[in-house]
């Protein structure tokens, strides 16, 4: 493979979100600290824990997972996106990136925004709740899974985009909604039948249960919510391989 | 001279029928500037976006450097650069910088020295380090240009360079394209231009309706199907033409005298003004003029290249 050129579009993405940090960074931080205190401050007065621990500490997983998951799409979508509509495309597909050195670039450096913003939410968090952190390297991990698998998702959407609003349309309509439902802010364990056994269906819930449990140790990891990870991470790469193979919406 | 190109029976139809390239077969030698010409939606950006593999070919074959791009489409590809017709530019960054992501695109580690290189032939030196929407469209270009050469390909597709690029830069920029030539770069030219393609190629492609009509050395083209108009102006007007001078027209009331020279075909221009000076006629002014590129092609299209 060309790993120079793979590097090269790596590099070339994460300078690009670094050039506009009040939009990828900061903007995103602000959104989850306010989620922080609305959600962890406020109904943390009414409901004392969750999955067994502290509501104020159980929460922050989630947010991470809402954080990381979030940038890694966005990075990943609009940029594919804004370098098809651009027409900049142009020099990548003449160039000689493989399908391969394509997905690598794009996707490590959606990672790098999603990581970044994770990590630094933790960081934001622990001001609050004081440093909890109780498998670092299993919760950085599952941090990485998390952002893979988004970002691959990311680099889908951007490809199969062919207007601004189809960008936004996964994230509204349903990364958005399932992540709202998938245990961020609540245990849908403690929820009645037939509500729990459904929302066991939306993977979001295990991607939160696994990163909380990494993170706070109250429970022991979930193997489903790994092998839910690891699945989906196996299947998108497939499919956004073979779609960059064939230049799916990239060539005509 | 080996042929760095080799195309056969290239072939590509859209869903729903529309045939933008129909069946060429072309051969681009070493070291050469190749002027491919056509009026617009002839096929030429399709059959340079089939190259550089931003098309999918529907049937036929090409051959980058003698590998063939169904075998590996990447590795030829290395050698290759493409100004693209549609101006294109990452706003996050700098022409530098952009020149620097070019080169690692094509798997070449960093080389300041050449970028600055570039940056000074396609006089971009003094806006390098702001960002490239600050360009002016003329410099929009330039830095396309840089792009494509940025990584020293073998062969390079100039699809319409010159396009919004004042005259004195498109100057310099032929003088650029020679130079490349000179130093053993294949250059594949299109442009609407055609005093561009009569001044730098050496050969053309003339293709229309997804066919290549014509394929031959310009000066070869030119001498076969250019006319040469000889125009002479008599101190007294003639009632009608000596025979040998028959192969012409009287026009402006008899004061002038017009032949076309065309190849193989009739006298020379210069046998008919030594009839005239031998038959003691006043002339008050000759002139004469070759023809253009730009009615050899109008001659071949409207022709569709047959019995050319």
């Amino acid at each position: 493979m060309n790993w120079i050129g793979a590097k090269t579009l790596l590099n070339k993405e994460v300078r690009r979100f670094l050039r506009v940090p009040g939009q990828t960074l900061l903007s995103p931080l602000i959104s989850t600290a306010l989620y922080f205190i609305v959600f962890g401050v406020t109904l943390g007065r009414y409901q004392a824990t969750l999955d067994g621990a502290p509501y104020v500490l159980a929460i922050v997983p989630g947010l991470i997972f809402m954080g990381a998951s979030n940038n890694a799409f966005l990075n990943a979508s609009s940029s594919m996106f804004i370098t098809k509509l651009q027409g900049t495309v142009v020099d990548l597909l003449v160039a000689p990136l493989s399908p391969l050195a394509l997905l690598f670039g794009f996707v490590a450096g959606a990672m790098v925004r999603g990581a970044l913003v994770g990590i630094l939410t933790w960081a934001v968090a622990m001001i609050f709740t004081g440093v909890h952190l109780a498998h670092p390297l299993e919760s950085l991990a599952l941090l990485l899974l998390v952002s893979y698998v988004f970002a691959m998702g990311g680099l889908l959407a951007g490809l199969w985009a062919e207007k601004f609003e189809q960008v936004n349309f996964f994230s509204t309509f349903i990364i958005i909604p399932l992540n709202f439902l998938g245990g961020v802010f609540f245990s849908v364990r403690s929820l009645e039948e037939p509500y729990r056994t459904i929302a066991m269906f939306n993977p979001v819930v295990h991607m939160v249960e696994g990163l909380r449990s990494a993170m706070l140790g109250t429970m022991a990891i979930s193997p489903i919510g790994v092998a839910i990870l690891l699945g989906f991470a196996a299947a998108s790469t497939a499919v956004t391989y073979r779609l960059l193979e064939v230049g799916y919406h990239l060539k005509t | 001279m080996a042929a760095v190109l080799e195309i056969e029976n290239l072939k590509k139809a859209y869903p729903g029928g529309m045939v933008a390239l129909d069946g060429v077969t072309l051969a681009i030698e070493a070291g050469e500037i190749f002027a491919l010409l056509g009026p617009n939606g002839a096929g030429k950006t399709t059959l340079i976006g089939l190259v550089c593999g931003l098309i999918r070919k529907s049937s036929g074959s090409m051959k980058l450097f003698g590998i063939d791009l169904a075998v590996d489409s990447l590795g030829p590809r290395s050698s290759v650069g493409l100004v693209p017709q549609e101006v294109n530019f990452d706003p996050f960054f700098t022409a530098r910088e952009s020149l620097e992501i070019q080169l690692g695109y094509y798997g070449r580690p960093p080389d300041p020295k050449r970028i600055n290189e570039m940056l000074q032939a396609l006089a971009l030196q003094d806006r390098a380090d702001v960002p490239t929407r600050a360009l002016s469209g003329g410099m929009k270009r330039r830095l396309l240009i840089a792009k494509a050469l940025v990584h020293r390909p073998r062969l390079v597709f100039l699809d319409e360079p010159t396009a919004g690029v004042d005259v004195e830069l498109r100057r310099d920029l032929w003088a650029y394209v020679r130079k490349l030539r000179d130093g053993g770069t294949t250059v594949v030219l299109t442009t609407h231009y055609l005093e561009e393609a009569e001044a730098l190629a050496d050969r053309i492609g003339i293709i229309d309706h997804g066919k290549l009509l014509v394929l031959e050395g310009k000066e070869s083209l030119m001498q076969r199907l250019g006319e040469r108009r000889l125009e002479v102006r008599f101190a007294t007007p003639l009632r009608e033409l000596p025979v040998a001078l028959r192969w012409g027209s009287l026009e402006d009331d008899g004061k002038r005298f017009v032949f076309l020279e065309r190849h193989g075909e009739g006298p020379r221009a210069a046998a008919l003004l030594a009839h005239i000076y031998g038959h003691g006629l006043a002339v008050v002014d000759v002139s004469t003029e070759r023809a253009h590129l730009e009615d050899v092609m109008i001659q071949i299209l409207r022709s569709g290249g047959g019995q050319l």
